[in-house]
């Protein structure tokens, strides 16, 4: 590594120019010659025997070229419990399952031709509610799991549990206890841009899918074992990942939509695409999961945490996806934000045959961190500690193992609380405005911020190309969604390799010319690309010193007789032997210029700027040797796995990550009695993250965090009635706008210099969304009086609250 | 594929002739219509846009009278100073609708013409005691707004007939206000509420209160106003009117708030409404 020049700087991002310029390329940009239109038949029943489903009419409709049932196609299933048949055949468990797709020469015929089919059903009984799922004797959504063996019940077979210390102890050793029960709701990821798919195969067989999606490699793996099933055994699929409108976890599976591409594809030997609008990505793509949870926990008379327990229970939906295992994620601040000696957590995952949801930005964290920092308030009210100052006394330590196993490298919560209770000016505001109904409230989080172990590995490769003009040619496996990573690749690479941030290039991410990754979620893509672009880099230096002293002194000797012949006199005041005695210790390259460094005898740099070698000239002298023989070029690659474990779910155990990020959000808010509306005054954030890379892109993240943690808070539900999606669009379905974030926020960041980070530095990804709906909570508690349990917040909830509590 | 004609008349004349055939419909900004269009609830195929229409472009005023073209854009309104001074309420409105974008090619007529009762400038409008110009083949008629709207969607517009103009008189020494609530800023109104005073030595001589998204149409509430006229505009008279507002009410309950809910808010922002145009009608007078 060469110093830190570019790191911590906010140059504009690679792509930012081209994405405000409209020449950034969407899915829905991309056409190619000869392409079809795909499009989907969804149920019309949210549980159902298919009797029968009649395609004639679509098939007659002029510009149809294709339609495909599962009844005329082979059977692909997909989610990792093998519970989703791309195709329906014998039953439908949701709304939007998928009963027949087409593929036409434009868009509008295919969807014409989509509702031209004829689907005869059989009607039965659905459950629409956990509670509904679990009752004796309830209708079954999968009769039996994927290998045909007949399932008893709706929950689905994943434990993830956790029992540490002595729970009946900690219970006896508290002076004081809090317990309620909480509920968030199903939201829309909500991504700028909306989902599709283009699939083509060439006259071999292989497939080349461009989507959009967060796991290229995965996915790849998932789109090879349904080639099988297409006789296409040995043919290669490619994943090429196009410019992304915001991900936020829609990207962790591979989708239906995706394989009717493949299918439609395959059948009519033509390129598909298959797009969503935004009415569709409301109806027919999976949101975050709604949770129910049940928290209590204690603390002992000077305010320490004696025990805690986290029931949740999850409405999980017909599928099952990723989401599923929100647990996995729910188990660190469960057992790990604050140092609580005894905790237990349960997880109960319920099919329903409400729409099936996914992953979404926290994955489980804001879930759960809303009963525990609820509850931590009403610890502090009940033993009269200062709710800020409860969280001091319990605050994670720097080097401590939590009873998840968690190795907690750096920590730097304890200076967030103290930077955020100064800057909200805590202490004065604190309890000080039921008067005026103001108030002001706190939540720390923890989360994952050295990659995230759920899979086998949590590896990331890269490959660092050097062209002959000195540009670096990044091909990366991870993702690019808006969130940042190329800027932060470009600013590494630049400071670890000594080029410009504008000599890195990164390229489109594509499973043919990047190496593997797991997939950018988990917080982990500057992290992850970081760390594996510090060891190519560390080769690749190591290289071009090693040929360094080879042509050094003759391009040195060029510059010097360049300098001759605009002034004859000119001396170097060094003889040309001292080039030669060079070694590869005394190089170093800084912004594109190789140069000696050290005792070399050579004179000092600034007195002497014809030692400086241009990176690009130096590459061709060594590309093309002018002294004959072999030359050579420079391609490093790296692969970089976190010395992390897979965790125990069962036992809820395991150092999953290389560090953690921790932080809080303190909020101000004014209630409206009359109305039930609240109004953000102020919002501090306080974050440990490392070492900022790029603070313009960090801030970014944050921002946007806190715009989604206040829709999570005041405003966002995906409203269902019997499993149908009653507020597909953003008429009814709210996202906060430049209006409601028209409030002071002030953004703290703490950096510890995490050892496993790259250049110190921790993931950002997602914690901005995570504290910000129990902080809110906690504020408005402060102003009214009253305890909201159910996000949203709304007025209405307010109101209702405000009168349970007069008595009205 | 399903086609789609667009007209473009330039005359009065011209678009009520257009106007007048099967099937077609009068197109101002759109922006409620091609949004009913896309999401299938209007099967519109034959659109006549009233955009170029001359007689349908200008804001005009003669003394005290004010005449507002039905297409003209609602930005334009809203950035007219006069029309902020005397009628403050419609400006409040104008300004609570919809983004920038939305008010640059939306209409005052259009608002009115698609008759949802949570129009944010029909409430306003009504406190003005606006009346409504209506001409078709045959000449023009004129009819005051409270009985323009006749349910959700619907108004007494006959087929061809085509809404000219907003006709408005000011009442310089009146007060006025508009108040409203939405899940966000950016929404359809969950409530709404506006209301008109003139006060005469500490006596209310002059009432008009509306309220909007609560009844099948924006509605004038008449018992509230008999309350306010004649009284001092005190606490306690306002105590009165914000009480009376439930009985008149007849909200429903949809995704955007429950009819308790709405039942709880109109009083209040009734309320604030007459405040505020209360605080304004008395610091004129001072």
């Amino acid at each position: 590594m060469s110093s830190l020049r570019h790191v911590g700087t906010s140059p504009p991002r690679p792509e930012g120019g081209d994405k405000v310029g409209g020449r950034a390329r969407y899915i829905h940009d991309i056409t190619v010659p000869g392409m079809l239109h795909g499009a989907i038949r969804y149920s019309d029943h949210a549980h159902a025997r298919i009797r029968r489903i009649d395609t004639s009419r679509a098939e007659a409709l002029p510009g149809v070229r294709a339609v495909i049932t599962a009844f005329n196609t082979p059977e692909i299933i997909i989610g990792f419990m093998g519970d989703n048949p791309v195709l329906k055949k014998d039953k439908v468990r949701q709304f939007r399952d998928e009963l027949a797709a087409v593929a036409a020469e434009d868009a509008e015929t295919a969807r014409a031709a989509a509702e031209l089919i004829e689907v005869e059903y059989e009607p039965l009984p659905g459950v629409f509610s956990v509670e509904e799922a679990l009752a004796e004797g309830a209708p079954l959504i999968h009769e039996t799991d994927r290998r045909g063996k007949p399932l008893s019940s709706n929950r689905l077979p994943l434990i993830f549990g956790h029992d540490s210390g002595d729970l009946a102890a900690g219970e006896t050793a508290a002076a004081f206890v809090a317990e309620g029960s909480f509920s968030t709701p199903l939201i829309q990821q909500s991504c700028m841009g909306t989902a599709g798919a283009l699939a083509e195969f060439d006259s071999n067989g292989n497939l080349t899918i461009t989507a959009k999606t967060q796991i290229p490699f995965l996915a790849q793996r998932d789109f090879t074992k349904a080639m099988a099933s297409l006789g296409l055994k040995g043919c290669s699929v490619r994943v090429v990942v196009p410019t992304l409108g915001g991900g936020f976890g829609t990207g962790l599976d591979t989708h239906v939509y995706e394989y009717i591409s493949i299918l439609l594809a395959w059948r009519t030997g033509k390129p598909v695409r298959v797009l969503y609008n935004r009415e569709q990505e409301f109806a027919y793509l999976s949101p975050r999961q709604s949770t129910e949870s049940r928290v209590r926990q204690g603390c002992d008379k000077q305010g320490r945490l004696t025990f805690r327990s986290v029931e949740v229970v999850q409405d999980n939906g017909a599928y099952a996806s990723w989401g599923a295992t929100y647990p996995s994620v729910m188990l660190l601040p469960t057992t790990s934000l604050y140092r609580v000696p005894a905790v237990r957590f349960r997880s109960d995952i319920v099919y329903t045959n409400n729409t099936y949801c996914q992953a979404m930005r926290g994955y489980g964290n804001p879930e759960v961190t809303l009963g525990i920092e609820s509850t931590l308030d009403e610890l502090a009210e009940l033993s009269g500690i200062d709710p800020l100052e409860i969280r001091r006394i319990n605050c994670n330590q720097p080097g401590e193992v939590t009873p998840m196993g968690l190795k907690v490298g750096t920590c730097g919560l304890a200076e967030c609380l103290d930077r955020a209770g100064e800057r909200s000016a805590w202490s004065e505001k604190r309890g000080q405005g039921r008067a005026t109904s103001r108030g002001i409230g706190i939540s720390s989080l923890i989360h994952v911020g050295g990659g995230g172990k759920i899979y086998r590995s949590d590896g990331s490769g890269i490959i660092l190309k050097l062209d002959d003009y000195g540009v670096v040619h990044v091909n990366y496996g991870g993702v690019e969604m808006g969130q940042g990573l190329h800027s932060a690749i470009s600013l590494m690479v630049a400071d670890g390799l000594g080029v410009k941030p504008s000599s890195v290039i990164v390229n489109q991410t594509d499973t043919a010319t990047c190496p593997w990754d797991v997939g950018t979620h988990a917080s982990r893509g500057a992290f992850m690309a970081g760390n594996a672009a510090l060891k190519a880099c560390a080769k690749l230096r190591a290289r071009l010193f090693e040929w360094a002293p080879r042509v050094y002194g003759d391009l040195v000797a060029e510059n010097i007789k360049r300098a001759r012949r605009r002034d004859g006199d000119f001396d170097p005041g060094f003889t040309e032997e001292l080039l030669a005695k060079l070694t590869p210790g005394q190089f170093e390259l800084l912004d594109g210029e190789l140069f000696p460094h050290g005792e070399t005898g050579l004179p000092p740099l600034e007195d002497a700027p014809w030692l400086k070698v241009d990176l690009g000239r130096f590459l061709r002298a060594v590309h093309f040797p002018r002294a004959g023989g072999a030359g050579t070029v420079f391609t490093e690659e790296a692969f970089y796995e976190p010395a992390t474990e897979l965790p125990d779910w069962e036992k809820g155990y395991g150092n999953m990550s290389a560090s953690y990020t921790y932080g809080c959000q303190a909020i101000e808010v004014e209630v409206d009695q009359e109305t039930g509306q609240v109004t953000v005054l102020k919002l501090v954030s306080a974050l440990d993250v490392g070492r900022v890379l790029n603070p313009q892109t960090l801030k970014g993240q944050v921002y946007g965090g806190i715009a989604q943690g206040l829709g999570y808070a005041l405003y966002e539900e995906v409203k269902t009635e019997g499993g149908r999606v009653l507020n597909p669009g953003f008429t009814d379905y709210k996202l906060p706008t430049a209006s409601e974030m028209a409030f002071p926020i002030e953004l703290e960041f703490v950096e510890t210099d995490d050892a496993s980070g790259p250049f110190g530095a921790k993931g950002v990804g997602e914690p901005g969304l995570v504290p910000t709906a129990p902080a809110m909570a906690n504020a408005i508690q402060d102003a009214i009086g009253v305890r909201i349990r159910d996000l949203p917040i709304t007025p209405e909830k307010i109101l209702d609250a405000l009168a349970a509590r007069d008595g009205a | 594929m399903t086609t789609l004609t667009y007209q473009r008349p330039t005359s009065l004349r011209e678009a009520l002739e257009t106007g007048g055939s099967d099937g077609a419909r009068f197109v101002s900004g759109g922006t409620d219509l091609m949004v009913q269009r896309r999401s299938g609830r209007s099967g519109t195929e034959n659109l006549v846009s009233l955009r170029r229409v001359e007689e349908l472009a200008g804001i005009d005023w003669k003394n005290d009278q004010l005449r507002i073209g039905a297409a003209v854009p609602l930005a334009g309104i809203g950035a007219d100073q006069r029309i902020a001074r005397d009628f403050p309420a419609l400006a409040q409105a104008i300004a609570a609708l919809g983004s920038v974008q939305i008010r640059n090619v939306a209409t005052l007529g259009g608002n009115l013409c698609n008759a949802s009762p949570a129009a944010d400038t029909a409430p306003a409008l009504l406190a003005y005691e606006a009346r409504i110009e209506i001409a078709n083949t045959g000449g023009t008629r004129t009819v005051g707004l409270d009985e323009f709207f006749t349910g959700p969607g619907s108004t007494v517009l006959q087929p061809g007939e085509l809404l000219t103009a907003i006709l408005l008189d000011a009442r310089q020494s009146a007060g006025s206000a508009f108040m409203r609530l939405g899940r966000v800023r950016m929404d359809l109104a969950i409530a709404s509420a506006a209301a008109l005073v003139e006060i005469e030595d500490n006596r209310c001589t002059h009432a008009r209160v509306a309220v909007g998204a609560v009844a099948p149409t924006p509605l004038r509430l008449s018992a509230v106003e008999e309350i306010l006229e004649g009284k001092a505009p005190d606490g306690p008279t306002l105590a009165k009117a914000q009480a009376a507002v439930d009985a008149l009410i007849s909200p429903i309950s949809d995704l955007r708030a429950s009819a308790r809910h709405r039942r709880r808010i109109t009083p209040v922002l009734v309320a604030r409404a007459l405040e505020a145009a209360i605080s304004m009608a008395t610091g004129d007078a001072q």
